[in-house]
């Protein structure tokens, strides 16, 4: 009896695990599927709003820092400039207090009646300079293309011979010889550009120049001059046959000649600059970087000054551009004046100087310094509209003259500029100005995350190569300077934070208006009505309600608030009607009203669901001590649903937050630049303006739009903790 | 066979019968309950003693198709009338339900609350407390009156309710089978606790366990269902009278054990 019960129902058991299992496994794969939806969909948010960035900027801002340098180095008290080394050499020479610096050519040719002084405590000379240990050495450059060192057999040779021979001739001529790291690189460079030689990699082929013919233009630097030359006479000897023109037009006319086509190398004393580089490319030529030699920058002194043997870097920028006397520098030096005598502005030594020695940074210049940066490079015009946006210093004008500022200034509150009234611009604020009016950066390419982080090196050459005078960032599209800038035209300067203030007026106006009423329908239905015919069909009503699409919400807000109820939307019934904005009925109190409707039946519905699930036992229990139906609502029943009510509520909310559609009917705003300032402004929410740039063509709008996405998860989360926190404060079951 | 015996009414039903729809639950009741005596409602199960009891504050009225005929006095008085309030009258009669129920406040706020809403001007901790004393409920709970009332146990929570109805001071306790849900301890102490209210309070009490019927009350009456399934009132008399000598043949069945 025993045994055929068992047999009758073990396998039947086992039939029922198997296919609980199986649903188990399937509600699993349910889950699994909605986490990697979730990944996914952070995944391809944070996709576009980091990633690298190429930015090219319209004004170099360390060739904006340089020049200041320059120019406060020039102008300083006892300081005489010129171009010509051997006058500066002479100065020096015939001044007890003469201090000066040129290249090591010059020095070689003065060193009998010139002191050099070391710094850092290493004089400059071979041994110092290949090991880069001295601090001013800097390398010469020949530039030229991959293109055409192929097509140019003599241009090919030429450069060959040169890297093999030019440190031995350099020592002769004045120069001293490339670090071993710059001569790698020259190397390098001119091996990518011949891929086809049959030799084994890490050796160095020297060509033989005998026979070679052809035609070679060399232009540029008087610096680089002699060394060509030699370079050349060698090479002449060697058999070397093609027709050269070499000409000593200084580093930036070589240069420029070489950009233009007009010559196959440019000889350069300083490296390319970035407009340089956009010349070139325009010309479709992508130069390439040949360091073939260094020059050691010398500090040099008159004799007579016998204290001044060594100085570190930082007594050097004292030296040029701080101090008066030698006193001031160090105290047991002589309080007597320093006479300095520097190559000329348009001097590549000088910039060098300035760059090594001083090595300030366009961000770290001085108000005073970045305001004359903005008056040498925008209009008056313009100068004169951001200073009366805000003033530069509280007590001058910069732009605008005295009598038209106080002019301005005396209208009244409201239509005078805000310049008036509001504190001067920080250092900080200025530099920002600077970077949006003169350096101008503009970012012409962006990776998303994935790219970034997985091709990070591939992009970096392959921009490297489009974009010489780019550079390559990393940037978080999702800043600081985006959650609390304006909307702008441009993607890089545009903000989110009209957006935010909108979706928060917006938002609170919704829950005002749609809170209490549709709690209070709910409460109606479910406590009062009695269920007759008329309570039924409202309640189906409301049933479908929840169901129209939201573009009929923005239908039927565009027809009532927007149109019939003009005069109490725009607020021109209360006369309160904002004149910058003439927003009409398409106002934040017509939106708030239109969303509070469309999320009226999720509110009614969730509450009634709430309020049902309360227990008969509490009604009967309150009203068998005698309480009126509304005590027993209000203290017991309304206390007990509401974690239902304020679920079902901050469900609705979250919907209203990132609803688009009903607001683009009732007419929201897609560009504006002025936060709102109450129900009756103009306005645009968030996810109108990231709809709205998601439509842009520029590419980098879609990044700000991902940026701006996460802003709008941010606030939905934040708005959702609030009303957790609040549920779990005020609903403290006992 | 429907009056008691001493002559004096706490409530009176007269004629009552009660509809749910269409359905007769009821049918022609007639029920003097004496005051300051505890009367028991019996019988098997669907014959409408809970629909009875629960006339009598007009509990019923929370039933939307629910409908009552006849009359029920109450100080000669029918609360039936249209312009008697059922928030007045369940104040005088109160309740205690078949599942202790307390709110989900304090045990201080679960006595208070009542009062408090029905203004009560007297000074509230003595209140509470001689309510919780008079529910034999006090020393059990007079260091933790700020706990919930759902910390208590099954039984305390029963006796919390009572003093919760205690606190509105009314005329009538109606209880629905109010230990039905407590174990036998439990039980106990709730029939010990209303022979003791009996000198206060008019207490009507509906029960399944003729024991409980036969232990702690002063009256029963026996209800029955006919072939409508509409309930009836059988027999009403003296508790002792009622269980030893039935007058009623269905009675003495019931009793007995032989049918229900």
């Amino acid at each position: 009896m025993n045994t055929t019960r068992n047999t009758q129902f073990t396998p039947n058991l086992d039939a029922r695990h198997r296919r609980g299992f199986i649903w188990r496994i399937l509600f699993m794969a349910a889950l699994m599927t909605a986490l990697v939806v979730l990944v996914a969909l952070m995944f391809s948010i944070a996709n576009d709003s980091f990633g690298y960035v190429v930015v090219i900027n319209k004004i170099d801002p360390e060739r904006l820092a340089l020049n200041v340098i320059n120019e406060r180095l020039l102008t300083m008290p006892n300081t005489q400039s010129s171009a010509d080394d051997t006058a500066l050499a002479e100065s020096i020479t015939s001044d007890p207090n003469g201090i000066g610096f040129f290249g090591s050519a010059a020095y070689q040719q003065n060193r009998d009646a010139l002191k050099p002084v070391a710094v850092d405590g290493i004089t400059p000379d071979r041994e110092t300079a290949v090991s880069q240990e001295y601090p001013l050495t800097r390398p010469l450059y020949l530039y030229t293309t991959g293109d055409i060192l192929a097509q140019n057999q003599a241009a090919n040779v030429f450069l060959n011979y040169l890297i093999t021979h030019a440190n031995e001739a350099t020592e002769a001529a004045g120069y001293l010889p490339a670090s071993e790291a710059d001569l790698a690189q020259a190397q390098q460079n001119w091996l990518q550009a011949n891929p086809t030689l049959p030799i084994p990699p890490g050796t160095w082929p020297a060509i033989n120049p005998d026979g070679i013919d052809g035609r070679l233009t060399i232009s540029g630097s008087s610096t680089l001059y002699p060394l060509t030359e030699q370079m050349l006479a060698q090479l002449a000897e060697a058999g070397f046959r093609a027709e050269v023109s070499n000409e000593n037009a200084g580093s930036t006319a070589g240069l420029a000649a070489f950009c233009r086509g007009e010559a196959d190398i440019a000889a350069a004393s300083r490296p390319i600059q970035s407009d340089e580089i956009e010349l070139c490319r325009e010309n479709g030529r992508f130069p390439q970087e040949y360091p073939i030699a260094a020059d050691a920058l010398t500090i040099v002194a008159n004799p007579a000054l016998a204290f001044l043997d060594n100085v570190s870097q930082a007594e050097l920028a004292q030296i040029f551009a701080e101090a008066e006397t030698w006193q001031e520098i160090n105290p047991a030096w002589p309080a007597a004046p320093i006479h300095r005598y520097i190559p000329g502005a348009d001097s590549g030594t000088l910039d060098f100087f300035a760059q090594q020695v001083i090595q300030q940074e366009l961000a770290a210049l001085p108000t005073d310094d970045l305001v004359r940066i903005l008056a040498a490079n925008i209009s008056v015009g313009r100068g004169r509209a951001l200073e009366r946006e805000q003033r530069f210093y509280q007590d001058k004008l910069v732009f605008d003259n005295p009598t038209a500022w106080n002019e301005a200034c005396s209208q009244p509150k409201g239509a005078r500029p805000s310049g008036c009234t509001a504190p001067p611009r920080t250092q900080a604020e200025i530099y920002d100005l600077v970077l949006q009016e003169v350096v101008q950066p503009d970012v012409v390419e962006t990776f998303p995350l994935y790219d970034t982080l997985l091709k990070g090196a591939a992009i970096q050459h392959q921009m490297a190569a489009k974009y010489p005078n780019g550079s390559l960032q990393f940037r978080s599209w999702l800043t600081k300077d985006f959650i609390t800038d304006p909307q702008s035209s441009t993607p890089e300067a545009a903000g989110v934070r009209t957006a935010i203030l909108g979706s928060l007026w917006v938002i609170a106006i919704t829950i005002l208006f749609s809170f209490p009423v549709g709690v209070g329908a709910a409460v109606y239905l479910e406590e009062y009505a009695a269920d007759n015919k008329l309570n039924r069909i409202l309640q189906t009503n409301i049933n479908n309600l929840a169901g129209v699409p939201s573009i009929i919400y923005g239908m039927l807000g565009l027809a009532i608030f927007v149109r019939a109820l003009e005069m109490i939307t725009s607020g021109a019934l209360f006369g309160l009607v904002d004149s910058t904005a003439s927003a009409n009925g398409r106002t934040i109190l017509s939106a708030g009203f239109t969303l509070g409707l469309l999320i009226l039946p999720l509110i009614i519905i969730n509450a009634q669901e709430a309020i049902r699930a309360v227990p008969t036992s509490l009604r009967q229990a309150s009203l068998a001590l005698g309480a009126t139906q509304w005590q027993t609502t209000w203290h017991h029943v309304l206390p007990a649903a509401l974690p239902g009510i304020l679920t079902g509520a901050i469900l609705a909310v979250s919907r209203a937050l990132g609803e688009t559609a009903p607001l683009v009917i009732i007419g929201a705003s897609t560009f504006i630049v002025v936060d709102p300032s109450g129900p009756f402004s103009k306005f645009t929410t968030l996810p109108i303006q990231i709809y709205q740039w998601t439509a842009r063509p520029q590419a980098e709008f879609r990044n700000i739009a991902a940026a701006a996405i996460i802003v709008l998860l941010v606030l939905l989360l934040a708005l959702n903790a609030t009303a957790v926190y609040l549920r779990n404060k005020y609903s403290t079951r006992m | 066979m429907t009056n008691n015996t001493n002559g004096q009414t706490a409530i009176q039903a007269h004629n009552m019968n009660v509809y749910y729809g269409s359905f007769r639950a009821v049918e022609n009741i007639n029920l003097n309950v004496a005051p300051r005596q505890i009367t028991a409602l019996i019988g098997p199960s669907g014959c409408g003693k809970s629909t009875v009891l629960r006339s009598f504050n007009r509990m019923n009225d929370l039933i939307p198709s629910a409908r009552v005929e006849g009359e029920v006095l109450y100080h000669g008085a029918n609360i039936y009338a249209p312009d008697v309030d059922p928030v007045e009258i369940r104040r005088r009669i109160g309740m205690v339900f078949q599942k202790p129920n307390p709110f989900p406040k304090s045990i201080y706020d679960n006595v208070a609350w009542g009062a408090k809403i029905n203004g009560y001007k007297g000074d509230m901790d003595e209140l509470v407390e001689s309510s919780l004393r008079q529910a034999a409920l006090w020393d059990e709970v007079k260091d933790k009156l700020d706990q919930s009332g759902f910390s208590l146990s099954g039984g305390q929570q029963q006796r919390l309710c009572i003093a919760r109805t205690l606190a509105v001071k009314p005329d009538i306790i109606l209880m629905d089978e109010p230990t039905s849900a407590l174990d036998p301890v439990a039980t106990l102490k709730i029939e010990d606790l209303i022979q003791i209210l009996k000198q206060d309070y008019t207490i009507i009490i509906v029960t399944h366990n003729m024991q409980q019927a036969a232990r702690a009350s002063d009256f029963t009456a026996f209800f029955n269902m006919n072939e409508e399934r509409a309930g009836y009132l059988v027999e009403f008399n003296k508790t002792e009278d009622l269980f030893t000598n039935p007058k009623n043949e269905l009675t003495e069945r019931y009793i007995t054990g032989r049918f229900g």
